[in-house]
């Protein structure tokens, strides 16, 4: 299944590598990635589509804690939001 | 002021008052800057041993451990312990020299994408292009490596920036602290509901509580909710030493009487912890009757492998006591008491030869109050976990997450330099001790006064078991008969030792140990034939444990 995420990062010279790493990592696979330099370019607009069988929100927590992620948003699939 | 004196001048601000390290190429500018330094630098022998004495430190004091390596063959160096840390949340930074920015990327001496290797194994990382950024980005890095969850953070500065000068007065710049964490105790009143309706409610404890901070809010919280309780690897020494309803450690070497108590409670209250593989066992039939609280400080923790009924997030210090509801479980603290009973540990082992679990004991009891010991990796660091007792998860360094051997002999090192008035001990393996042995000379060049404790089976003891219990006893690559004489190898070092092989050695030897004033190493002979008991094996169900008398 396809996950659409919407993420805001803070334009760092790793910040997709680590995007990258973390899906990898956790098991999802990369089925698209676009990305856009904000106006002042510090920071990115970055549409990474994953898929993969385990629940989204495995992944969209862990990307959550990168540093350079200000915010990410999942469009297009359903995320079991934590109620905590 | 130069690049690399602004870095001294930043940890200083930070209070950082010792780090380890070794010098090379690209980090000499802050060497240099070191020479004159009020911090203290402690050499180590390979940039891995260093970064674990970083994390013993840090473990040991609850500060930040701060390392530091050159380029390429440094910096590859640190990668195991910075992949310990990240897996022990242990809060590191490190710091290391990189290629002038004109000669980045074209393959240079001693060049390697430091940034690219880190970012498997740390917290966060930075490249610092310009000088005007080194403080901030410095800053950022103590307190990502403190703040939340903690842990490793490596700043990678180029040789240039280290150089380049700039106008910096550090009475000006504002370190960055830790960032506070936010708490949510909306969950808080079904917590409690579950907490009061349970009939069999147990307290599973990791390390995030010590981390927390939040050890007296642990005991009042059995306290006024008495429960059984057991305890991760990491969280060993959260249990206050009287209260009778603890039950030790749980998972493939836990205690019985934990295993069996949490196989069959109805309430599981999970504090700091997140249900690893080497505690749930099957994890499809780990605490099979239970509902779940988990409390926790990283919400990626939460439902990333087991089902919370009721989660809450954020500071353990004051969600405690917010969901303290009272408990009433007297047959369920009757029925545990019962099974610590029956599965006490035993040591009446047979014959003259010296029996681990048993010596691990005799050295628990005779160790001064706070003692740190540190552990390898292997057989002797389960005999710790199951056979020592310990005031604090301070007191109790041990690799839990990455399990790497090599660890014992370096932590010691940062852990005797963060608390020079305690004894500190490391209990290692005859395969582990060898992993870091060069940490030897840092200990006879420090003349640092730890006890070395080797409990030698002349094998790659955990290995060799499981060969013995699941690979039809063909030892591949675990017969270590060959073993150096570690007595004389440690008087290489200036190091007195002693061996012993006989049961009836142990006290005196122990004895002889502490008597000692500096670093000793006691070589400890043990039949390669015994084996680490009870194990869960692999795929089981933690009730499904295998004893001596079952194998």
């Amino acid at each position: 299944m396809n996950h659409v995420l919407n993420i805001t990062a803070t334009n760092t010279p790793a910040v997709v590598e680590r995007l990258l790493q973390v899906t990898r990592y956790r098991g999802y696979e990369l089925a698209g990635l676009q990305l856009t330099p904000r106006h002042d370019a510090k920071s990115l607009n970055i549409t990474l589509t994953v898929s993969g069988d385990k629940p989204i929100h495995l992944l969209t927590s862990q990307l959550h804690k990168l540093y350079d992620v200000q915010q990410l948003e999942l469009a297009g699939s359903e995320l079991a939001v934590l109620s905590a | 002021m130069k690049g690399a004196e602004l870095v001294l001048q930043v940890l200083q601000q930070h209070g950082v008052d010792t780090i380890f390290g070794y010098p090379g190429g690209a980090i000499m500018p802050i060497y240099d800057a070191l020479y004159q330094s009020d911090v203290k630098h402690y050499l180590c022998r390979h940039e891995q041993g260093g970064a674990f004495s970083a994390i013993g430190y840090a473990r040991a004091s609850g500060k930040v451990g701060v390392c530091m390596a050159t380029s390429g063959p440094g910096a590859t160096n640190l990668i195991t312990s910075l992949a310990d840390a990240m897996l022990d949340s242990v809060p590191v930074v490190a710091i290391t020299g990189q290629v002038s920015q004109a000669v980045m990327g074209t393959d240079a001496f001693q060049e390697i994408d430091v940034l690219g290797l880190s970012l498997a194994v740390t917290k966060h990382s930075f490249m610092v292009r310009s000088v005007a950024e080194l403080a901030a980005t410095l800053h950022e890095a103590f307190a990502i490596a403190q703040s939340g969850r903690p842990g490793p953070v490596l700043v990678d500065i180029p040789k240039d920036v280290q150089l380049a000068e700039i106008a910096y007065q550090a009475e000006h710049a504002k370190a960055s602290k830790a960032a506070s964490v936010h708490t949510s105790l909306a969950n808080a009143g079904k917590a409690r509901a579950l907490i009061a309706a349970a009939q069999k409610p147990m307290a599973y404890i990791g390390g995030g509580v010590h981390m927390a901070g939040a050890m007296s809010q642990l005991q009042q919280f059995l306290t006024a909710n008495p429960m059984p309780s057991v305890t991760t690897l990491k969280a060993m020494g959260s249990v206050a030493k009287d209260n009778a309803h603890y039950l030790g450690m749980l998972g493939m070497h836990g205690t019985q009487a934990a295993n069996l108590a949490v196989q069959q409670c109805d309430l599981l209250i999970c504090l700091g912890a997140r249900f690893d593989d080497r505690v749930t066992g099957n994890l499809q039939k780990f605490a099979p009757h239970a509902k779940v609280i988990h409390v926790d400080i990283d919400p990626a923790e939460i439902n990333k492998v087991r089902f919370a009924h009721v989660a809450l997030l954020g500071d353990m210090k004051q969600i405690l006591p917010a969901i303290s509801a009272g408990t009433n479980c007297a047959d369920w603290l009757a029925q545990c008491a019962q099974l610590k009973q029956q599965y006490g540990w035993r040591y009446d082992h047979p014959g003259e030869r010296i029996y681990a679990p048993l010596m691990l004991k005799q050295l628990s009891e005779r160790m001064p109050d706070n003692s740190v010991v540190c552990c390898d990796v292997g057989q002797h660091q389960m005999w710790v976990a199951q056979h020592m007792r310990f005031s604090s998860p301070r007191n109790h360094l041990s690799s839990g997450g990455l399990g790497t051997m090599g660890f014992g002999l370096p932590a010691a090192i940062g852990a005797k330099l963060a608390r020079p008035q305690d004894t500190v001990i490391t209990v290692s393996g005859d395969g582990s001790f060898m992993m870091n042995v060069q940490e030897l000379a840092t200990i006879k060049r420090f003349r640092l006064p730890v006890k070395i404790v080797i409990v030698d089976n002349q094998r790659l003891g955990m290995v060799k078991q499981w060969q013995q219990l699941f690979f039809n006893e063909r030892y591949s690559e675990t017969d270590l008969s060959d073993n150096p004489d570690f007595v004389a190898l440690a008087a290489a070092f200036a190091i007195p030792g002693h061996c012993i092989t006989r049961k009836d050695e142990v006290e005196s030897a122990l004895e002889a140990m502490f008597t000692w004033p500096g670093p000793y190493l006691l070589h400890v002979c043990i039949d390669d034939k015994d084996n680490v008991w009870p194990l869960v094996p692999p795929g089981a169900a933690n009730e499904e444990m295998i004893t001596e008398a079952k194998a």
